[in-house]
């Protein structure tokens, strides 16, 4: 019961991108096709996932029994840089359209804010090992969907007559402002 | 890098040409987290400033050192350090700040703004000038999370750093304090900023013009005369 | 070679900035424990005017300070709890009597819920219906008329699971401390 609040909590009320202003950068720079919004969501998902696990480890094995609290952020940016690195080259191989898809936002998946504030979320409330992978996976599908809403939206704007002024990243603010008020009604469900 | 950039451009480009947050659009996670209110803006600015400032004058000053293949995990280190310390005096010093604006200190270690600082300009520059250019950047951040802060602080909660100034009769904007209050607030924001400019560019392409038609329009006079 | 280097300028900025932060750290972290201790401090008395001192009571499951006056006498408990509000955790510190019958008073310590309508918990009218609330057997929240019995608290208009998350809260932190408090005493 606590591990399902965990997840409908990371992903929809209290989102990473709508409610905690996480990963704003993606959200605006890749949301413009919904094919390359879900190959984002996923790496970026895949890579939240493998952080929460190896952060939980780092944080509760190494960092706590030697005293060592004061090294979290250099020792968490480290691990998620190379973790990056480290999907890049598998995804690379796997599949070069999808590394062309996703572009420079790949590695800059490292200054991803969302991934470092999942690590330091998981540590600062003190979830167990599976809170903290509940919550890693829960932030991925949130930060997917609402990039993938927002791509929708983008797409159906394309036809729409946005003044010059505001196109590209004032209109998609304004969207995310409205996405927001919408995901405010999920707030009860916890 | 061009070298015939006078010192103090080095410094003004980053309060508006090259404005983080109106003109590229970095830096928003922190930006719309903690601009609740003015006070809680301007210490963000000052703390992602100090970040940036020591980190640019630390990595220019060693930028022929550190051999290329490593230039952005020891970027990242050096970053987070400095991050780390200004966590650390904050908690010690100023611990409602802290709790105020909680996670989003660490999180200045994934600022866009700052890493891309450092591989656009200081790995490439003098430590002066990466200083100047830090500070011109630090400062056009700050800016931003000021005037977003006092704009959500004032119609969401009728009060500027604490002062009230608008009347009781007025119903504070509630959504300026929430989530949306944010996005929305910037997004009209960043769309005035390119309305600004756009028009700026259009005049000065006029006056450009104009100034060709002139040019154009006087050798025509003046060839028949010289002939 | 070229490895050599990488690895050396590697180990140098580690070793610097992990030196560096753990200097910084032995000068911060006592600092910090005094301003976190401060804020416990200034919570207990606030909701135990009279509170001059206050001892931690081991009970699993909650915060719980034995409080006492100038003349060392106690004069009840500051209990700390929490659990889910509209919008996320709501953590809750309430001043209970000695019997542990009557709550003097409330502070929320935590909160996460929506600004305007939720976050109207901590604020008046609805606090001052917690001093001196009975809250046994439990509390009770009433919507529309103003309560009429000792244990009822009105809920608030547009935040009534916010209300309700207080109510819980305190209801269930009591329960927690009555067990614990009555098998030690037996």
């Amino acid at each position: 019961m606590e591990l399902i609040i965990i997840f409908i909590s990371a992903a929809v009320v209290n989102n990473f991108v709508l409610a905690y202003f996480l990963g704003i950068c993606p959200f605006i720079g890749v949301s413009n096709k919904i094919t390359s919004a879900v190959s984002m969501g996923m790496a970026t998902t895949f890579v939240m996932t493998i952080t929460a696990i190896v952060s939980w480890l780092l944080f509760n094995l190494v960092l706590v029994p030697y005293d060592l609290g004061f090294l979290q952020i250099p020792s968490f940016i480290l691990v998620i840089a190379s973790l990056v690195q480290f999907v890049e080259m598998v995804i690379k191989k796997v599949s070069q359209s999808l590394y062309r898809a996703l572009g420079i936002f790949l590695p800059l998946i490292t200054t991803n804010c969302a991934i470092l504030g999942l690590a330091l979320f998981a540590s600062m409330r003190s979830y167990t090992f599976p809170e903290s992978v509940v919550f890693g996976v829960g932030a991925g599908a949130g930060f997917t969907l609402a990039l993938t809403i927002m791509a929708g939206i983008r797409e159906e704007l394309e036809l729409a007559e946005v003044p010059e002024a505001f196109k590209g990243a004032p209109i998609t603010l304004i969207i995310a402002g409205i996405l927001a008020l919408a995901f405010m009604g999920f707030a009860g469900m916890i | 890098m061009k070298k015939n950039v006078t010192l103090s451009k080095e410094f003004l480009k980053g309060l508006w040409d090259i404005n983080p947050v109106f003109r590229q659009a970095l830096g928003l996670c922190p930006l719309l987290a903690v601009t609740v209110s003015a006070i809680n803006g301007i210490a963000m600015g000052l703390a992602s400033t100090f970040v940036l400032v020591s980190a640019s004058l630390l990595i220019s000053s060693i930028r022929k050192l550190i051999p290329p293949q490593v230039r952005i995990a020891s970027f990242i280190v050096i970053i987070a350090t400095f991050v780390t310390i200004v966590d650390l005096v904050m908690k010690a010093k100023f611990p409602d700040l802290s709790k105020e604006l909680g996670p989003f200190i660490p999180l200045i270690v994934a600022n866009c703004v700052i890493l891309g600082r450092q591989e656009a300009f200081s790995s490439k520059n003098s430590p002066g000038r990466a200083v100047l250019d830090a500070f011109g950047i630090g400062f056009g951040f700050l800016i931003a999370l000021f005037v977003l802060g006092s704009i959500r602080e004032i119609l969401g909660s009728r009060t500027i750093l604490g002062f009230t100034v608008l009347p009781d009769s007025f119903e504070p904007w509630i959504v300026m304090i929430l989530p949306a209050g944010a996005f929305l607030t910037l997004g009209i924001l960043m769309g005035i900023a390119n309305a600004y400019n756009i028009r700026k560019e259009r005049i000065a392409k006029q006056t450009l013009m104009e100034k060709f038609k002139m040019a154009v329009a006087g050798r025509n006079v003046n060839q028949p005369e010289a002939k | 070679m070229k490895v050599y280097k990488i690895i050396t300028t590697l180990s140098v900025i580690g070793l610097m900035s992990g030196g560096i932060l753990s200097q910084l750290s032995n000068w911060a972290s006592p600092l910090i424990e005094a301003n976190r201790k401060a804020e416990t401090e200034r919570a207990i008395f606030l909701v135990q005017p009279g509170g001059k001192s206050y001892e931690m009571i081991n009970v699993p499951g909650v915060e719980l300070f034995k409080v006492f006056d100038e003349n060392i006498a106690s004069i009840g408990y500051a209990m700390v709890y929490n659990g889910n509000g509209y919008g996320g955790n709501i953590r809750i510190m309430a001043g209970i009597s000695d019997d542990l019958k009557e709550v003097r008073a409330i502070e929320v310590l935590e909160l996460a819920e929506t600004p305007g309508l939720g976050t109207k918990i901590t604020e008046e009218p609805f606090t001052t219906q917690f001093k001196g609330l009975t809250a046994y057997p439990s509390i009770e929240l009433i919507k529309g008329a103003p309560p009429l019995k000792p244990n009822e608290v009105q809920s608030i208009t547009g935040a009534t699971i916010s209300a309700k998350a207080v109510v819980d809260i305190i209801n269930n932190g009591l329960r927690i401390v009555r067990n614990s408090v009555s098998e030690g005493s037996q």
